[in-house]
């Protein structure tokens, strides 16, 4: 059992895991500052892909101008979804406002909301088929390396996630947005009184973490070839699990588990039938909620 | 009153007594169920396309002199409770003598009860559950399904030389229909299936599947999927290098997977009853009338509709046009023999109620379904 096809198989679980880890990057960071889930995510994921495919399909310009293009879109997507459904429920200032259950359940349902909307509406445009990729955007170029078969885009992949997480440690511990932005995390009232534009820090919360949600779809459109309205639904899932497990607001930590779930999948089919791979994922979180019920990297809620 | 409006009147009260004189055309209706709003309303849509050009050529013909087929279109919205509730109110309308629908062998099968309750035949054109024409005698549909499919493509890949076939189909009740036919035939023949996988719908990734395909080392693989995952499977194929000749069912038959997998297509077998290039005329009337009309080509699900229309159509003739009952309507059907429909010679089994159809074999060569002889 142990062969060379096994270790492809790790190879085909790490592909998949660093597809979990993009999407949980961006959703991390956003539960980290306003504690509350952001199930609008994965249509900016999908958002992403149909703008890079937009562009690929009216100009075909180089993959990287496409990248920047879902960058931009991506940004304006979470200035957007901010504004609608999340910046109206914040108009109350007291803190028993501050501290209402209520409240975060109302962003819950409005960023629900607007998931549907907008997955209803892209399906009401451009249909709820897949779309056509032309075949040289396609991440799909074969790489052997020895026994073992890769994908370019699995290496566009690992890139863009080393590249996102560092980034943002970088961003989060040496920028002047970062810092504000664990602030606000930590202590939003506090960062409020001692002079941190808290308004302005959650906008730019939402376009990073946008951002980087629609690098990842437009990116993992292009390498599974599937660029759909409903494609940002079962990684947000995962995305999810992932960033429970790894303790809720540790964006490392996430990554770390989302990993771990595509592993697990992928191992999981190649002994048993690929069915059986969803629940070994969710068993190893309901085991971690029972053993570490404050997630496997969640020390306190103030690390983002 | 001016003598124009005058005119006017007179033709409106001739008008009325004109029609007071056809009173005895007779009207009969089909009672058509589908989806044409939630997940699947494209297919509904295409389905009433189909209904509705079928029905307006018949009545334009004059089969049938006095009498006029009416349609009845229902959305089902892909709803089994909605789908009952159709059959409920198509079964109260007398001046309906058969009912088509509905898509999906879930939504057709909820319905059944109430059509066989009430002596209605049902036709549908797309459910291939084993199970549905089992539930009675009023139950019949005209495409093929797996029973019929699967051992096709399993002597014609036995034949090829391939004896050791891995078996990947979706994880539903279609696919499990796939993969038993399927490898009953494989095992009959003497052959061996490696390994049998089924996947989750809404898999994007077939890499780990394709491993373990690859561990088990076949002479050729068996694809039971819709074209979306099939055009994931066979790109991801072709990247991870693995060489086995793909066999697929006929749902793999459309325009749309040639587009999403490009030249990865290529080699892949499969079959299918209803060919847009078929050179025969009676298809081609069909695919230009269609296209004339909707403005897109039409595809297997079109033909299907259209065909399981005409073939109610057909029986509402042989069961006496005006005289036409339920009763007969039900048994005229049952007889449907040599039917020339579009999507090829269809015969209903008086017992089973199973349809039979000549499968044509086809090949994806440079992007293209190839007619292969």
């Amino acid at each position: 059992m142990f062969d060379i096809f096994f270790v492809q198989q790790l190879v085909n679980g790490l592909s998949v895991g660093f597809i979990y880890a993009l999407m949980a990057i961006g959703f991390t960071l956003i539960f980290g500052v306003l504690n509350v889930v952001n199930f609008a995510h994965g249509e900016v994921y999908m958002i992403g892909a149909y703008a890079g495919w937009l562009s690929i399909t009216i100009f075909a310009p180089p993959l990287f101008v496409v990248i920047l293009v879902a960058l931009a879109i991506g940004a304006l997507a979470g200035f957007g979804l901010e504004r609608i459904a999340f910046k109206p429920f914040r108009r109350f200032r007291d803190e028993a406002s501050l501290k209402s259950k209520a409240m975060r359940e109302a962003t819950l349902l409005s960023s629900l909301a607007i998931s549907i909307i907008v997955r209803e509406l892209a399906e009401k445009i451009f249909g709820s088929n897949m779309q056509t990729i032309p075949q040289d955007y396609l991440l799909l170029t074969p790489i052997q390396i020895g026994p073992l078969s890769f994908a370019s885009g699995q290496f566009l992949i690992f890139g863009l996630s080393i590249v996102m997480l560092g980034g943002l440690q970088w961003l989060l511990k040496r920028t002047q947005v970062g810092l504000s932005i664990r602030a606000v995390a930590n202590n939003p009232m506090g960062a409020t009184y001692v002079g941190i534009n808290t308004e302005r820090t959650i906008i730019a919360t939402f376009v990073i973490g946008s951002t980087l949600g629609a690098a990842a779809g437009l990116v993992v459109g292009l390498y599974q070839g599937a660029i759909f309205p409903a494609m940002g639904f079962a990684p947000g899932i995962k995305a999810f699990v992932a960033m429970v497990m790894g303790g809720l607001s540790s964006i490392g930590g996430a990554v770390v588990c989302a990993i771990i779930l595509g592993v697990a999948e992928s191992v999981t089919t190649s002994f048993f039938a690929q069915g059986w791979g969803d629940l070994v994922a969710y068993v190893f979180l309901v085991m971690t909620l029972i053993f570490f019920p404050t997630g496997l990297f969640g020390g306190g809620r103030d690390r983002v | 009153m001016t003598k124009q409006c005058r005119t006017l009147l007179a033709t409106m009260c001739l008008a009325i007594f004109s029609c007071g004189a056809y009173a005895q055309n007779k009207t009969v209706a089909i009672g058509y169920q589908a989806p044409l709003s939630g997940e699947h309303a494209q297919y509904g849509v295409l389905f009433r396309n189909s209904a509705t050009l079928a029905i307006e050529n018949f009545n334009k013909s004059g089969k049938l002199p006095g009498v006029t087929i009416q349609l009845k279109f229902e959305d089902s919205k892909s709803d089994a409770k909605e789908g009952v509730n159709i059959a409920k109110k198509f079964s109260d309308d007398q001046s309906i003598v058969a009912a088509i629908g509905d898509f999906s062998s879930g939504v057709s099968m909820a319905a059944a009860p109430v059509y066989a309750q009430n002596k209605l035949a049902q036709l549908s054109q797309t459910a291939s559950h084993p199970d549905f024409v089992k539930i009675s005698e009023y139950q019949f549909r005209n495409i093929t399904t797996q029973a019929y499919e699967g051992p096709l493509i399993a002597n014609w890949a036995n034949a090829n030389g391939a004896k050791k076939i891995a078996i990947v189909a979706i994880q539903n009740d279609w696919g499990q229909s796939v993969v038993k036919y399927f490898a009953d035939a494989v095992k009959a023949n003497g052959g061996e299936v490696t390994e049998t996988e089924m996947f989750n719908p809404g898999t994007r990734d077939f890499r780990s599947i394709l491993t373990k395909i690859a561990r088990s080392n076949p002479d050729a693989i068996y694809l039971g999927s819709f074209y979306e995952d099939g055009s994931a499977f066979l790109q991801q194929k072709v990247q991870m290098g693995i060489k086995q000749q793909v066999y697929a069912t006929s749902s793999l038959y459309e325009q749309k997977l040639l587009d999403l997998a490009g030249p990865a297509a290529n080699n892949v077998y499969l079959s299918t009853t209803f060919l847009v290039e078929s050179p025969e005329p009676h298809v081609q009337a069909f695919v230009k009338e269609y296209e004339g009309r909707y403005g897109s080509k039409p595809q297997m699900f079109a033909a299907q509709a259209f065909d399981a229309t005409n073939i109610v159509l057909n029986s509402i003739v042989a069961a006496g046009g005006a005289n036409a009952t339920r009763a007969k309507v039900r048994d005229a059907l049952a007889a449907t023999k040599d039917f020339p429909g579009v999507t090829g010679i269809t015969s209903f089994d008086p017992k089973t109620r199973e349809p039979s159809k000549i499968l044509t074999k086809l090949q994806i060569q440079n992007g293209k379904y190839v007619l292969l002889k």
